[in-house]
């Protein structure tokens, strides 16, 4: 879901305020030209994860915990699947373990420097 | 979004003034067609001439029934000319259902018979002004009053009404079918040859003479406006079960 | 409320079923695709809505009416395609008006603005409008009729990319600011599957399926791997598409009724698992050929 996607990202990125108001679906849809029911969709799935929350009339606001939650479950499933690939991919390329892992820490001190 | 309705006569207007706009092309060549007819009849319809020792006597007749001729043979195309697929087309492109369709056709062939009687009829009395104006030797005409040209606007205006409903009623045999076509042509023809060669009085001239001899104007009228009903509403429900846009 | 709704709907011309017992239903003020290949009957369905054509058996209503020769229905809906006509006698911008008297809820503003935007010539004549400039200015009658029962017909026949882009974003925001039914009927699902918000799919005058374009997006996965594993994953499945790849390597399109579970256990032994993009998904359903087009040329 691309819609819920990009709200994630605004929220993590600080554009979008704990308690804030986030677009309605209407706003989505004509930002991105889609049809305002998977605009709703997309604002539904971040409501089901409690990453929004409801105010009956008033429309969508970020939840307190949002952030947190976006970095979890980003944690559990996106960068999981990442390492899973990337495990798979190595194992293909017959590099051992410590290998992997010595490359791992490279990359990081890499980010590190910079 | 609220839905809205209408009612067929409501319809029937918008697409009558919709058909006057649409139809405009109809109403140039009626000028053009009516022009044509003045031009052949500036050299007189009939002549008798005589002659004696020292003198000739030339006797030339102008009338304007070549005018009358032209707009009947005009009003019979215009009326097959709206029943084809591309007329039918643009009223569907708006609001209309077929009746709607058919009603406002058939007002617009009746405004297109009054326009056309009248422009006419005068015709024919600008052919006798031009007559006066133009042409040297004696001229004899009788003089009308305004009775008789309201009189012969409104019979003319009957008669070029019939001749809209036999077209538009040859129109929609031939939306069914393009045999209709050949077929109405060779019935035509076909039954005069044969009544001719029978030797006996043919079908379609008693035809004519049924309406045309009539002396008694009430009595034409009646006959006129029943035949004009019985073509017009075996058309409409010819029309009504014909779909459009396929 | 439901503004369509067809019961056993078939069509026939002479022997030729085009229809063939169509039941559907579409709810009002929803964007519905109809999809569905050349000459499977869209069109056809499309003018039996609008009361074109009579319908051979079976039952249609349009806002709880038989649309043939319904006014009322005729009065509330508009059917836009490239065949509409026009009076060749009546210049362009008096045709707005005209239709301006037709329409009830006809916004004068719209039509005038969308007729200023794509640069039409008020005294030029629509029969002699080029192809595209054709559609876009039916695109702007059906769009300014503002009917609560929109029906576009191909609408982006002959459209440059630039021109399409523009409606399709003009219908939304007409849609958002006017909520109405529309349908639109395309070959092209991949270019409004995001305006959509139903898709009803026909096959050879038949519903295909119709379900919403969320759920058409989970409905079937892509499974790439080693063929036995691919083979063994869908083994019992009807497969809707395949293509070969090099030599050991499969992509195999099924229904998507795997567990998570055995997602991850196909994951682990290497199979790449991707969604399935909805209109390549319908052109799968829709394949009339059998095989693909390698088969072709493989038979020499």
């Amino acid at each position: 879901m691309q819609i819920a996607d990009w709200i994630e990202s605004e929220i993590l990125n600080g554009h979008f305020e704990n308690d804030g108001k986030v677009y309605s679906q209407y706003q989505l849809a004509e930002m991105y030209t889609i049809n305002p029911a998977t605009a709703a969709k997309g604002l539904n799935l971040l409501v089901d994860e409690n990453i929004l929350y409801k105010k009956r009339g008033l429309g969508m606001f970020v939840s307190g915990d949002a952030k947190e939650i976006i970095i979890n479950k980003r944690k559990n499933q996106t960068l999981k699947r990442l390492v899973r690939e990337l495990v798979l991919e190595a194992n293909r390329l017959q590099i051992s373990e410590i290998e992997l892992i010595e490359m791992i820490k490279m990359a990081n001190n890499q980010e590190a420097e910079q | 979004m609220s839905l809205t309705s209408i009612n067929l006569w409501e319809t029937v207007k918008k697409q009558y003034f919709f058909k006057l706009k649409a139809n405009i092309d109809a109403f140039s060549s009626l000028i053009g067609i009516q022009l044509l007819a003045l031009l052949f009849s500036f050299g007189g319809v009939g002549s008798v001439g005589m002659g004696g020792g020292n003198f000739s006597i030339n006797i030339k007749y102008y009338s304007a029934d070549l005018v009358i001729g032209f707009t009947l043979l005009w009003a019979f195309v215009t009326a097959i000319t709206i029943t084809t697929k591309p007329y039918r087309n643009h009223d569907f492109t708006f609001v209309t259902n077929r009746l709607s369709s058919s009603l406002s056709n058939i007002l617009f062939l009746l405004t297109a018979s009054i326009v056309g009687s009248i422009t006419a009829i005068l015709a024919g009395n600008l052919l006798k002004i031009l007559a006066h104006i133009l042409l040297d030797g004696q001229i004899y005409s009788i003089n009308t009053g305004i009775q008789e040209l309201v009189m012969g606007v409104c019979v003319t205006i009957f008669y070029v009404f019939f001749v809209t409903s036999i077209g538009y009623f040859i129109g929609t045999l031939v939306q069914i079918s393009k045999l209709f076509i050949i077929l109405i042509p060779v019935l035509f023809f076909g039954t005069l040859f044969l009544d001719a060669s029978m030797q006996k009085e043919p079908f379609l001239v008693n035809v004519f003479t049924f309406y045309t001899m009539e002396s008694a104007l009430s009595l034409f009228i009646i006959k006129v406006i029943v035949t004009v009903a019985v073509f017009f509403t075996a058309a409409i429900s010819i029309l009504n079960r014909m779909e459009v846009r396929r | 409320m439901r503004v369509i709704e067809c019961t056993d709907l078939t069509k026939t011309y002479l022997r030729k079923i085009v229809l063939d017992k169509l039941s559907f239903s579409i709810e009002e003020n929803k964007i519905t695709g109809l999809i569905g290949r050349n000459g499977v009957g869209k069109t056809t369905l499309l003018k039996i809505i609008a009361g074109f054509i009579k319908e051979t058996s079976g039952q249609v209503k349009v806002f709880s009416e038989r649309p043939y020769n319904n006014l009322n229905v005729s009065l509330n809906s508009i059917f836009v395609d490239d065949q509409m006509s026009f009076p060749p006698a009546i210049p362009l911008s008096e045709i707005l008006t005209v239709a301006g008297n037709f329409y009830p809820n006809w916004d004068r503003e719209l039509a005038k603005r969308l007729f200023d935007y794509f640069s039409f010539d008020p005294k030029s004549y629509h029969n002699r409008l080029s192809k595209g400039k054709t559609s876009t200015f039916n695109m702007i009658i059906g769009l300014a009729s503002r009917c609560p029962l929109t029906i576009f017909d191909e609408p982006t026949t002959g459209m440059d990319a630039a021109v399409r882009k523009d409606f399709y974003r003009a219908l939304l925001k007409d849609y958002i600011a006017y909520p109405r039914t529309i349908i639109l009927s395309s070959h092209h699902l991949d270019e409004i599957e995001d305006l959509l918000e139903d898709v009803l799919l026909i096959k050879d005058g038949k519903k295909q399926f119709q379900m919403s374009i969320s759920e058409l997006k989970e409905w079937a996965i892509g499974l790439k791997g080693t063929t036995e594993e691919v083979l063994n994953l869908t083994d019992g499945k009807e497969i809707l598409f395949k293509e070969y790849f090099g030599v050991n390597t499969i992509y195999a399109v099924v229904k998507n009724d795997f567990s998570e579970f055995l997602l991850n256990k196909a994951r682990l032994v290497g199979v790449e698992i991707s969604s399935v993009q909805p209109s390549d998904l319908c052109v799968y359903l829709t394949s009339e050929t059998k095989g693909g087009i390698d088969d072709v040329f493989n038979k020499h």
